[in-house]
This record gives structure tokens, C-alpha cells and sequence, in this order.
């Protein structure tokens, strides 16, 4: 039962600014009210990290793009001078950049998830905000940010020859969106984990780094012994995933192994597992 | 009418493995329009027993019954994001609870009065400028209850002045719950208090009661 109606009876000005700047209106919120406050929470949220982050001096927000670029072009540009320029017959400058974009997204949401709460426990003071909020926002950031980089880079690298356009531009955009569904699901789940456990969030850089090649980054899974094959095509969705994007770029030249139904699965068992961690996160987030 | 009502709160911590009771099972009633003075000895548990009014810190046990809105507790540290300035502080409050970004810029500089530091981070502010800011942004929004944590203390004379017009004057029908250790000032604001001691909120027939059991505690 809600009293307070104090805000209407105070003060002598326009009614429609008290309005908006009562606490009230932001008390029993419709379904689509409480969607829109969500949306507004997470504009909010990220407009903030962006600052926080990037700060306003030179080219600030692009750093958001920018860091990924780098990260991408980077080691194509190394790889592409290093290696051979084919391998199992695959261009190898395409290898590298439909191998990183995806592990530049997973390792970024995962670093911005871990402790994401603890660090920004002080935004918690305002009941709009969420756990939801505060890592949704930080994912969604990243993960713009890398698509749009890794849209350019492949541009570039297109551009520049180093490697031909997508054969079939569908499986890329899916296994990006398969990519995407993972890591959203997988920095829900991180999130809320290495707030319980300050271990976890110790281990985190080395578990990372040791999964490397579960995520299948620099090879195809066909180039494995075929009774190796099922650790990535049954356990790994970025693995999956990758293959998907590759089977895209590279056509009827490789043969990738791949299932959508395992990759619905598995992430989406991921999401809810995660989503139910964070609804559950709120009274263990230790406050500053 | 009640605007605020816990029933059986409890709050423990848990350091490492040692585990520390800081409110046992305590109730408190807070009527509409009342100012309550929350007085206890330091670490007795006052800005937990805030922070938990407030929805920032999560009860172990127990419930509150909140039937108007309540702010957030307006302590030192806490709602602000110290590497950013005050300005994209207010940026943020705008956004998050929907303000006309002009009205509340107004509002707050005339308010805060922090001039050209207004931009700089909060985290180069002295205590009674963060003081200002945390004020004039939860003044900016019109709740029902505000839940102050010592900090009008730290303000100048000018400062107290002007939180006496906006809060006691302006919005003398709303419900105040005051942490402090600053009696003259509870004297002048607050018309009852409760005493945290011992994991217990004591309830106290009078302001007066209640300070001088502050004092033999």
C-alpha cells in the first residue's frame, strides 16, 4: 500500500515538473513502464562505464572499438607476416580474424564480468539499478564494441586482398549471434561467481588463457584426429560457434562441424542459468 | 499512518569465519512526518540499520514495510561515482530516474553551489562539497523519506542554512530518519529518537530520553 502522496501536496510550482521529478512515479511501474525505467537504467550504465573508462580527452568512446581493433589487426597483421599464408589449405590471415573476433569478445566480457558487482557496488544505492543491469551493460558495451570492430577489420582485410569476402554472409551473422548469446550467458554466470568466490576471480586470467584452445581459435576442428573431435564439438559452444562463422567465410573449402542444436542448447541453458544467478546475486554483493 | 515498519531485522556479517551479530532481531516504527534520530555508539550499527531502510544493504533475517518512497542514505561514499565529475553525476541520476536534465542542473548548482568544481571528479572534493552534491541531487528527486547519515554535519553554516530551508521548511511534511552524533543539531530538527546498543534499537519516550541515555551509555 503506497501513502506517500506528500509529493503532490508540496510546493507551489507547475505540477507537471513535480511530477516527473517525484520518487513516486517510479514506485509501481507497468510492465511496459518498468521495461522502459530497464532501458533507461542500462543507457545510463553504459554512458557512465564509457566515461569512467575512456574519460572525454582525444578519441574517448571510440576506445570502445578502437582496443579491439587493435587487439585484432594486431595479431592478423603478426600471423599474416609469420606464417604461411595458407595452412590445410585456408588462407591464414582469414584463419586469424574469424578466430580472434570471437575470442577478443568472449575474453573482454569476461574480464569487464568478473568482480563486475563489488566494483560497482556504489550504483547499487539507487533501487533502479540491478546486478542485471550493471552486467548487461558492461556486455553489451563490449560486445558492440568488438562486432563493430571485427566489421572493420574484416573490411580491411578484405579490402587490402588478404582474404576473400564471406561465401555465405548467414552463417556469419549467425555464429556471431551464437557467439553473442554465449558470452552474455557465460559473463552472467562469471559475474555472479566471482563475487562469491574471490579464488575464482584470482584463477580467472589463468583459466582463460588455459582455454585457449577449447575455444578452437587457431585450427578447425577437422584438422584434429577424428576421435578427438567431440571434445570441442560436443563440449564447446565458442568452438561451434567458430566453425559456424567459418563455414561462412571459407564456403566449400572446409569442412566444418558444427551443430545449431547444440549451440541453441547449450547457450540457452547457459542464459538461464545465469539469469537465475544474477536474480539471486543482490544480498551477497559485498558494498564499498 | 506508518511510513516505515521492520519487524524481527536481523544483520550479520561475516568476517572470514568469525561471524558478527550487528542487529538481533530488532523492530522499528517510523510514523509519517516524524523526524527520528537514530543515536548510538560508533560501529553500534546505525548506517547499517540506514543502509538496510534504504534497500542497499539486504536484511539477514526479518522484513521492512516501506508504504512511501525512501532515498537513498546519503552518507559519505556511496551513489557517486568518485573518478567522475558532479556534473555526469547528475547526468547519470537524470537518466536513471528520468529528470529534465536542465531543471535538475539548475536545481543542483544553485543548490550545491560548487562552481567550476561542479566539474571536476568527485573523489578531489572535500567532504562538505560532497556533502552539497549528495543533497542537492536527492533534493532533485522528491521522495517521501530521506535517510541522512551524518552528512549535513560536515557543511558550513551557509550549507546548514540551506538544507534547513529545503528539507525542514520546504518539506517539513516529509519523514526524516537523522544519523548523527551532533546533538545540538538533532535538538533542533529531530522530535523523537531510538538508541542502537547491544545489537537492540531501543525506542525512547522522548528526544531528550534518548540523548541523555546517549550519554551514560
Amino acid at each position: 500500500m503506497y501513502l506517500g502522496h506528500v509529493n503532490m501536496r508540496y510546493n507551489d510550482s507547475s505540477g507537471l515538473i513535480m511530477n516527473r521529478r517525484s520518487a513516486a512515479r517510479h514506485q509501481f511501474p507497468s510492465l511496459w513502464q518498468a521495461f522502459l525505467a530497464q532501458g533507461r537504467v542500462i543507457f545510463a550504465l553504459i554512458m557512465r562505464e564509457i566515461h569512467t573508462r575512456y574519460g572525454r580527452e582525444n578519441i574517448g568512446f571510440l576506445w570502445v572499438i578502437g582496443e579491439p581493433i587493435l587487439f585484432c589487426a594486431g595479431v592478423a597483421i603478426v600471423w599474416t607476416a609469420i606464417r604461411p599464408s595458407y595452412e590445410h589449405g585456408v588462407q591464414m590471415t582469414a584463419m586469424v580474424v574469424t578466430g580472434y573476433v570471437p575470442l577478443t569478445m568472449w575474453r573482454h566480457t569476461m574480464g569487464r564480468a568478473v568482480k563486475a558487482y563489488e566494483v560497482n557496488s556504489s550504483l547499487l544505492f539507487h533501487q533502479l539499478v540491478t546486478p542485471l543491469d550493471i552486467i548487461l551493460a558492461r556486455t553489451i558495451l563490449e560486445v558492440v564494441g568488438t562486432i563493430l570492430a571485427g566489421a572493420i577489420v574484416l573490411g580491411g582485410a578484405v579490402g587490402f586482398g588478404y582474404m576473400k569476402a564471406p561465401a555465405d554472409w548467414g552463417l556469419v551473422y549467425g555464429g556471431m549471434g551464437f557467439i553473442t548469446f554465449f558470452c552474455v550467458g557465460f559473463s552472467l554466470v562469471i559475474a555472479a561467481l566471482t563475487e562469491l568466490s574471490d579464488l575464482l576471480e584470482k584463477a580467472m586470467g589463468i583459466i582463460s588463457y588455459l582455454s585457449i584452445p577449447w575455444t578452437g581459435t587457431f585450427f578447425m576442428i577437422d584438422w584434429m584426429p577424428a576421435h578427438y573431435r567431440w571434445i570441442l564439438e560436443d563440449t564447446s559452444p565458442m568452438a561451434n560457434s567458430i566453425e559456424m562463422i567459418r563455414a561462412g567465410v571459407f564456403g566449400l573449402d572446409v569442412v566444418p562441424h558444427y551443430s545449431i542444436f547444440f549451440l541453441f542448447v547449450s547457450c540457452m541453458l547457459l542464459l538461464i542459468i545465469g539469469l537465475y544467478m544474477t536474480k539471486r546475486i543482490r544480498p551477497y554483493i559485498k558494498l564499498s | 499512518m506508518l511510513a516505515l515498519e521492520c519487524k524481527k531485522l536481523s544483520k550479520v556479517y561475516h568476517v572470514g569465519k568469525t561471524r558478527r551479530v550487528v542487529l538481533d532481531e530488532v523492530d522499528l516504527q517510523v510514523e509519517m512526518g516524524k523526524k527520528l534520530a537514530i543515536l548510538g555508539r560508533n560501529g553500534a550499527g546505525k548506517s547499517t540499520l540506514i543502509k538496510m531502510l534504504g534497500g542497499v544493504e539486504y536484511p539477514t533475517a526479518g522484513v521492512i514495510k516501506k508504504n512511501v518512497t525512501v532515498s537513498w542514505p546519503l552518507a559519505f561514499g556511496g551513489a557517486f561515482q568518485g573518478s567522475l565529475s558532479g556534473h555526469d553525476n547528475l547526468k547519470f541520476v537524470c537518466r536513471i530516474y528520468d529528470l529534465d536534465y536542465k531543471d535538475t542542473l539548475t536545481y543542483v548548482e544553485d543548490f550545491a553551489q560548487l562552481g567550476r568544481q561542479f566539474y571536476d571528479p568527485v573523489k578531489t572534493y572535500s567532504s562538505g562539497m560532497h556533502a552539497r552534491l549528495a543533497f542537492a541531487l536527492s533534493l532533485a528527486i522528491e521522495f517521501d523519506c530521506y535517510l541522512i547519515d551524518e552528512v549535513i554535519m560536515v557543511g558550513d553554516a551557509r550549507f546548514i542554512q540551506r538544507c534547513e530551508d529545503e528539507l525542514f521548511n520546504k518539506r517539513g511534511d516529509r519523514t526524516l530518519i537523522v544519523v548523527s552524533h551532533n546533538m545540538d543539531f538533532l535538538r533542533n530538527f529531530c522530535d523523537e529518537a531510538v538508541l542502537i546498543h547491544d545489537k537492540k534499537i531501543h525506542r525512547c519516550n522522548s528526544l531528550d530520553e534518548g540523548i541523555d541515555r546517549y550519554y551514560s551509555l
